[in-house]
């Protein structure tokens, strides 16, 4: 196989990687004792969760009152964390399937984890509208089903059903399309395993996987149906979930521009978050070979072109709302920008219209402190984005006798850390026990594909690979 | 008679039938409760057959007296399945017209009270009525034997009945007094007419005559004398109708009152001037006749300001009879030189059939004399009272001297006091005689001569409580049922006069039946003394005084103890469960006091600590604080609202709610200063305005258009003017959802007619079960008021406007709310309710969210409803709704649906206004029309149709099934109809 190779493009795995080293680098971690890193955070992680879940059983068992919220602020951190989260989970999508059908191959190496990353943030977000509900322990009356209380059927006008299906459908895609990924590196570890519960656990897992080359075509095809499917869902999503606003009445919800504008706060928050990630992975997991400056840089420069879309949205929330006329709509603005919460506001452009313009110049993208920390000042600025908008619009509306305030209480906070503590624990539960990379794929991209096989190797193979190991 | 009618009959509601009659007439002699006839009657047991007039689940409706007040209004009792649920105004009585305030509407709570006394108690511990009896029999023989001072204490008793048996009572005592009080107080008013009439009259105002009303310190439409009689008067007055007088209001006050903010002009003065201002007015008044105010004083006109000259001429250009003057000043002097005027402007001349004050048929709704009680607190404080019967008033609690009262109560051999409370008095008494909820015993009163009120029960006492007729008889030793008492009594005095009836008993059962009878009494004679010895007035000092006013959720501490009153937001400072200090803002800013902040007001060795509202309007170096707080036993309402993590309890544990401020009364110059600490108000409304706040206003679009304004002659000159500028309604691209075939209801709300004294706030808590949530919970907004009166001041200082803007569930035929549910909770009915479905409801808020007048009320928790006992006032056709699901107005959809099932089984069908929702069916000044929209005769289509008709943000499209009616005041110019909406229009093209 000829390719031509630039001499100038750095390469996406650095050091001379046998296909072996690979598969050990990765694997390794997965088969021995966990790290003292990792017990540390799986600890911390684990506590947060159960702190978090005690403040929402708490919250069942008490009642929604146990939260800041009041008829004028109906919803604020609940709904802010629901966005929040499905925001997060749009970055895995993004990088494994849109950039899967763009060739973009530097996404080999971090697509895995952001696919985990992005199941781990939906399961995160869906925990929102579950336990927002005045009544969580009906919340299957959201589904349509048959029944028997007079045929009750579910609401089709309502953007929250809409929302049900939309998060739902992208949480089953996604999910398969991840474990679709996983099977070739699940096969690996399973030959890899020595026997027992594992090796057998792995077996049932991997689908029966025999690196056939039927198997590997078969495997491809399915892979680009599945992106090709799920390609829609990035922008379907988040389009649905700014549907909650849109179509509502309410000055400062009610704007066309939502859509678009969710769907790129959401790819942009949701890259910042696998930038956090990456970042962390890469050191903690000793992958600084196969997550390189170069993948930084790229992300960095993505989030770069999406901040610059988000800004361009604010701004334009501003331009309508004079350019309307409508008394309500520009208020609803003045109070955002001047009114009691304008902190969250500024704060937010700083975070996500300022910070990120620090990506214009290379040496930032190569300081991967100064990335890290702009990764989690956007996180932060995309969680506040979505409290701007739901809190600032509602606290004070049409009447002005019903204009109210809002403050979180200390259970709705721990709700919140609640629902970080599942995500991380999911995650280091993912990192202990599946390849964080894609093995197969990143066996694709190493240095000697690009030297026509300077290694001895005729074609990046993950079935050679396997040979490999075999023998 | 047509109301009394069970919902089992009335073929046709105009007339009564003979079998009705009876049926009524038999109930006071048979039916479930009556407590009056004998003891053994008492018994509750299960029909074995069931009687004719008793259908389990059907309501029963029995007139009775309202016991919110002395004022003495009638009621009818909704009674189901032998309990009494609603109570509503007796429509023929002809003080209240079938109204009331808030507090007879939430005075059926009362009933149901588990904390009131059930046992007597003698010296602390409780007794036997046999015991109790015998000390106080054996108390008054002696003190009969020594000629030893006896005392009865009560409030106002005009009745025929009550008041034979207080003189029977003291008869044959050689030093006996019956002494009366009143909270709050009219005293002075009263024997101001003294120096005039040669005896103490209180005049009965008619303000439905008033052409020119000029009022000072007089809250009449929310705190003051009789205020439902007096809305109905007003609001009657005030008609908007072509070709019509519009009584113009001035009104002078320190404190920003309810009534104040009804008026076209509202004058902000510091008391310390009102007696020279009355002065002046007097002067200038008589000028214009020609004469001269018969009183020496520096002033004489010449240096009037502007308004008082204005006003002074509008009074005597309004025609004769038809000017009055109401004043509220607890000064004699003061109030004899403000007779002397109304006297001058001829609003008491008896020539006159539209006269505005009736002196020969005076009002007796507050008989009450401060000076006998201080009388007697210096017998008591003397030794010179044996025995005193303190009944249904507090004085410990609410005389500025109560300390002095309860120390002198040390004094007296045996004092008994007949309570439903162990309140402060009774603590102090040695025998406490528990009495029934006046809903639970009978009752009579004169509220106005020659106009009677009989109460009686519509349900027996829960526990041994007996009514203070029956005590007084059993103290003075010839035990006697309060029925048979107030029917010899009746009999005696009453029906001699009565023309026409055909025996006793039939004029009997007819004024059971009624709840009120007019007899023909005699006039009382008026000889007004030209010549009459004037008492010198006497006014506060300048100075930083202390306003104790009475508010319009307690008005005293009579009801400190309802919990529907205790969470009743304030119409004008909207707090709940706590009292506040109002100060001015200057004032404010002077002690860098800010709302909230706790200021602590003395006078002497008197301390009141209370958290400051500021108050836009409010005289400067004044602190005007509400009474009936701070009341012995309101600490249980610490088990108010729910408990959680950080849930803080209504009261702290062995506090009261508020504190008392009844020991500043009398304007006191006092202290004031910073107390360091801060108590944040539980607020109903924390946005005050109806302008945004200017640094964020859109240009020229600072007002916000939901309560239009307008001028009195804008309106006459153009009966739609002060309509903002509005875009046409472009129409729907789609086909209508709803075809409105049957009814299409709708309300209508005039604005002009509003007051905002929350009659329908608690009309609609009691018909529709709202749980109470306590202070915390109203603190973080959670009020549950399906219906609340958005309040919004405008302008400050001198120029304050303050509208009310009640504001229920919109029932939008384009409802928000609808479609975004995503289990369909929320449906919009065939005749264009937008009906919530309880147990569909899983609790996302979005509807609430997306509501743009913010009506919606979400159960954040499992709402307390009241203890056990309590739960006998919910209404058994409105559900209870549980924690986590939303509720809201439903336009008494129960009430609905009960006429239609009527309707429907006897084959006829309703007529407009046969149908009225709470709201309607207690407004004081017939604000509130309910009807059906597609009937284009029914009342609410009329006034839809009015050109002063509006709907609130019409311009979402959502349209909403509510109308409001601009308000229309007889200003100079009205908030936001001139410069602002030009402004606007200009901006706009």
């Amino acid at each position: 196989m000829t390719e031509a190779v630039s001499a100038l493009r750095e390469p996406l795995v650095d050091g001379q990687k046998t296909l072996r080293a690979v598969t050990n680098d990765i694997c390794r971690p997965l088969e021995g004792r966990p790290t003292r890193l990792w017990m540390a955070g799986f600890v911390v992680a684990v506590t947060m969760l159960i702190v978090g879940g005690a403040s929402i059983l708490y919250t069942m068992a008490t009642g929604i009152g146990t939260w800041g919220l009041n008829p004028t602020v109906g919803w604020a951190f609940d709904i802010t964390n629901f966005v929040f989260w499905v925001g997060i989970g749009h970055a895995g999508t993004l990088i494994s399937a849109v950039l899967l059908l763009f060739r973009a191959r530097w996404r080999t190496g971090v697509n895995r984890s952001a696919e985990a990353m992005t199941i781990f943030a939906v399961m995160c977000a869906g925990l929102f509208p579950l336990i927002h509900m005045g009544r969580p322990w009906l919340a299957f009356w959201v589904f349509p089903y048959p029944n028997d209380r007079g045929s009750l059927w579910v609401n089709w006008r309502s953007p929250l059903l809409w929302d049900v299906f939309a998060i739902s459908t992208y949480f089953l895609i996604s999910l398969t399309f991840w474990y679709l990924g996983l099977l070739p590196d699940l096969a690996t570890l399973r030959d890899r395993a020595r026997g027992g519960l594992r090796k057998t656990l792995l077996r049932v897992a991997s689908l029966g996987w025999n690196g056939s080359t039927r198997t590997w075509h078969r495997y491809e095809h399915t892979s680009l149906l599945l992106a090709g499917l799920a390609t829609p869902l990035v922008f379907s999503v988040h389009t649905i979930v700014s549907f909650d606003f849109a179509t509502s009445v309410i000055p400062g919800w009610h704007t066309t521009i939502f859509p678009p504008y969710f769907v790129a706060g959401a790819i942009f928050s949701g890259l910042a978050m696998v930038l956090t990630l990456m970042l962390v992975a890469r050191k903690v997991m000793a992958l600084e070979s196969y997550i390189t400056k170069r993948h930084i840089g790229a992300m960095c420069k993505l989030i770069l072109g999406v901040g610059g879309i988000v800004a361009t949205a604010y701004a334009t929330e501003f331009f309508i709302a004079w350019y309307s006329g409508n008394p309500y709509e520009q208020f609803a603005f003045f109070n955002r920008a001047r009114g009691p919460m304008a902190g969250f506001y500024w704060m937010m452009v700083f975070c996500n219209v300022l910070v990120p313009q620090v990506f214009w110049f290379r040496k930032v993208r190569e300081n991967l402190w100064l990335v890290f920390a702009c990764s989690l000042l956007i996180n932060v600025g995309m969680w506040l984005e979505r409290f701007v908008i739901i809190v600032t619009s509602l606290h004070r509306d049409f009447l002005p006798s019903s204009w109210s305030s809002y403050q979180p209480t200390a259970i709705e906070v721990l709700a919140f850390v609640g629902s970080f503590g599942l995500f991380f624990t999911c995650f280091l539960l993912f990192c202990r026990f599946l390849p964080v990379i894609a093995i197969a794929e990143i066996k694709g991209v190493l240095g000697y594909a690009r030297r026509g096989g300077a290694a001895g190797h005729e074609m990046a193979s993950p079935a050679r690979d396997r040979e490999e190991v075999m023998t | 008679m047509g109301h009394h009618h069970t919902h089992g009959d009335a073929p046709d509601p105009g007339t009564p039938s003979r079998r009705d009659f009876l049926k009524l007439a038999g109930f006071s002699l048979a039916a479930v409760a009556l407590p009056g006839c004998s003891r053994s009657e008492e018994l509750a047991a299960t029909f074995l057959m069931k009687p004719e007039e008793v259908t389990p689940g059907l309501a029963e409706r029995y007139a009775a007296a309202c016991s919110g007040c002395d004022a003495g209004c009638g009621l009818l009792v909704t009674v189901r399945d032998g309990r009494p649920i609603k109570v509503e105004g007796s429509a023929d009585h002809p003080l209240n017209q079938g109204r009331t305030c808030p507090i007879g509407q939430a005075s059926v709570l009362e009933v149901y009270d588990d904390q009131a006394l059930r046992t007597p108690r003698l010296a602390g511990k409780e007794t036997t009525w046999e015991r109790l009896d015998a000390a106080v029999t054996q108390a008054l023989a002696e003190a009969r034997a020594n000629g030893r001072g006896v005392r009865v204490l009560t409030g106002t008793q005009s009745g025929p009945g009550e008041q034979a048996a207080v003189r029977a009572l003291l008869a044959g005592h050689a030093d006996a007094r019956h002494v009366m009080v009143d909270t709050p107080s009219c005293s002075a008013l009263r024997k101001a007419y003294a120096a005039f009439l040669g005896a103490p009259r209180l005049p009965r105002y008619r303000l439905e005559n008033a052409h020119e009303l000029l009022a000072v310190d007089a809250d009449f439409l929310g705190t003051w004398l009789s205020p439902v009689e007096m809305t109905r008067g007003y609001t009657a007055a005030r008609r908007l109708e072509v070709g019509r007088a519009f009584c113009h209001h001035t009104h002078v006050e320190a404190r920003v009152s309810l009534t104040g903010g009804c008026a076209d002009r509202r004058i902000r003065m510091h008391p310390a001037q009102m007696l020279a201002t009355i002065d002046t007015l007097a002067d200038l008044v008589a000028q214009a006749q020609g004469g001269r105010a018969p009183w020496e004083h520096g002033d004489n006109g010449t240096d009037a300001a502007p308004w008082l000259r204005e006003t002074a001429e509008r009074l005597v250009k309004a025609p004769r009879g038809r000017a009055l003057v109401l004043c509220g000043r607890d000064d004699v002097g003061t109030q004899q030189r403000v007779a002397w005027l109304n006297h001058a402007l001829g609003a008491d001349d008896a020539a006159l059939a539209h006269r505005t004050i009736d002196l020969a048929y005076p009002s007796q709704q507050a008989l009450g004399d401060d000076d006998e009680l201080l009388t007697l607190l210096a017998d008591l404080e003397r030794g010179a009272v044996d025995v005193l019967v303190i009944a249904g008033t507090n004085p410990v609690h609410d005389h500025p001297e109560g300390e002095r009262f309860r120390a002198a109560l040390g004094r007296v051999k045996l004092t008994v006091a007949v309570t439903r409370q162990l309140d402060a008095t009774a603590s102090a008494a040695t025998a406490v005689a528990p009495m029934p909820h006046a809903l639970a015993s009978w009752s009579d009163a004169e509220p106005v001569h020659g106009l009677l009120t009989l109460g009686q029960p519509t349900l027996a006492p829960w526990g041994q409580e007996r009514p203070l007729l029956e005590s007084l008889a059993a103290w003075r030793g010839a035990p006697q049922g309060a029925r048979e008492q107030l029917r010899e009594a009746w009999r005696a005095t009453v029906f001699p006069l009565v023309e026409g009836a055909a025996s006793f008993e039939s004029w009997w059962a007819r004024c059971v039946h009624d709840g009120h009878a007019v007899v023909p009494r005699e006039p009382l004679p008026v000889a007004w003394r030209e010549k009459a010895e004037l008492t010198a007035p006497v006014s506060p000092p300048r100075g930083l005084l202390a306003i104790v006013h009475p508010t319009v959720a307690l008005r005293s501490s009579r009801h400190a103890h309802n919990p529907w009153l205790q969470e009743l937001p304030d119409p004008l400072t909207k707090v709940s469960w706590d009292n506040a200090a109002c100060l001015a803002p200057a004032t404010a800013a002077r002690l860098g006091a800010g709302d909230g902040d706790v200021v602590r007001v003395t006078r002497g060795k008197d301390v009141v600590e209370l958290p400051v509202s500021v108050q836009v309007g409010q005289a400067e170096d004044t602190v005007a604080l509400g009474r009936g707080y701070g009341v012995l036993g309101t600490d249980r309402f610490a088990k108010v609202g729910p408990t959680w993590l950080e849930g803080e309890p209504t009261v702290a544990t062995g506090e009261p709610v508020g504190v008392r401020t009844e020991a500043l009364l009398g304007e006191p110059v006092v202290d004031i200063v910073r107390a360091g600490r801060r108590r944040p108000l539980a607020r109903a409304q924390i946005y005050d305005r109806l302008d945004v706040p200017a640094h964020l206003a859109p240009r020229g679009q600072a007002r916000r258009p939901h309560v239009q304004h307008t001028t009195l002659a804008a309106w006459r000159e153009e009966p739609g003017a002060g309509a903002p500028h509005a875009h046409p309604d472009s129409g729907s691209l789609w086909d209508d959802d709803h075809a409105y075939e049957g009814a299409h209801w709708g309300l209508a709300i005039d604005l002009a007619r509003c007051t905002g004294c929350a009659a329908c706030v608690v009309a609609c808590q009691a018909e529709n079960n709202i749980p109470v949530v306590g202070r915390d919970e109203v603190r973080r907004q959670r009020d549950m008021h399906w219906l609340r009166i958005d309040r919004y001041f405008e302008g400050d200082g001198d120029d304050l406007s303050v509208s009310h803007q009640p504001m229920m569930c919109q029932q939008c035929d384009n409802a928000p709310c609808e479609t975004v549910c995503p289990v369909l909770a929320t449906v919009h009915s065939e005749e264009g309710l937008n009906q919530q479905v309880y147990n569909r409801c899983v609790g996302t808020r979005y509807c609430s969210n997306n509501c743009p007048y913010k009506v919606r009320r979400f159960n954040w928790f499992e709402y307390w409803q009241g203890s056990e006992l309590a739960h006998l006032v919910l209404n058994p056709d409105v559900t209870v709704r549980t924690r986590g699901v939303m509720e809201k107005c439903t336009f008494c959809v129960q009430r609905i649906q009960a006429r239609k099932a009527e309707a429907a089984r006897s084959g006829t069908t309703w007529s407009d206004g046969d149908i009225q929702t709470a709201c309607m069916q207690v407004c004081p000044a017939e604000a509130v029309v309910f009807g059906d929209m597609n009937d284009p005769q029914s009342a609410v289509s009329r006034a839809g149709a009015m050109p002063r008709a509006y709907r609130v943000l019409d311009e979402l499209g959502v349209r909403p099934s509510v109308s409001y009616l601009r308000r229309v005041t007889d200003r100079e110019s009205a908030p936001g109809s001139s410069p602002d909406a030009a402004a606007r229009e200009s901006h706009h093209d």
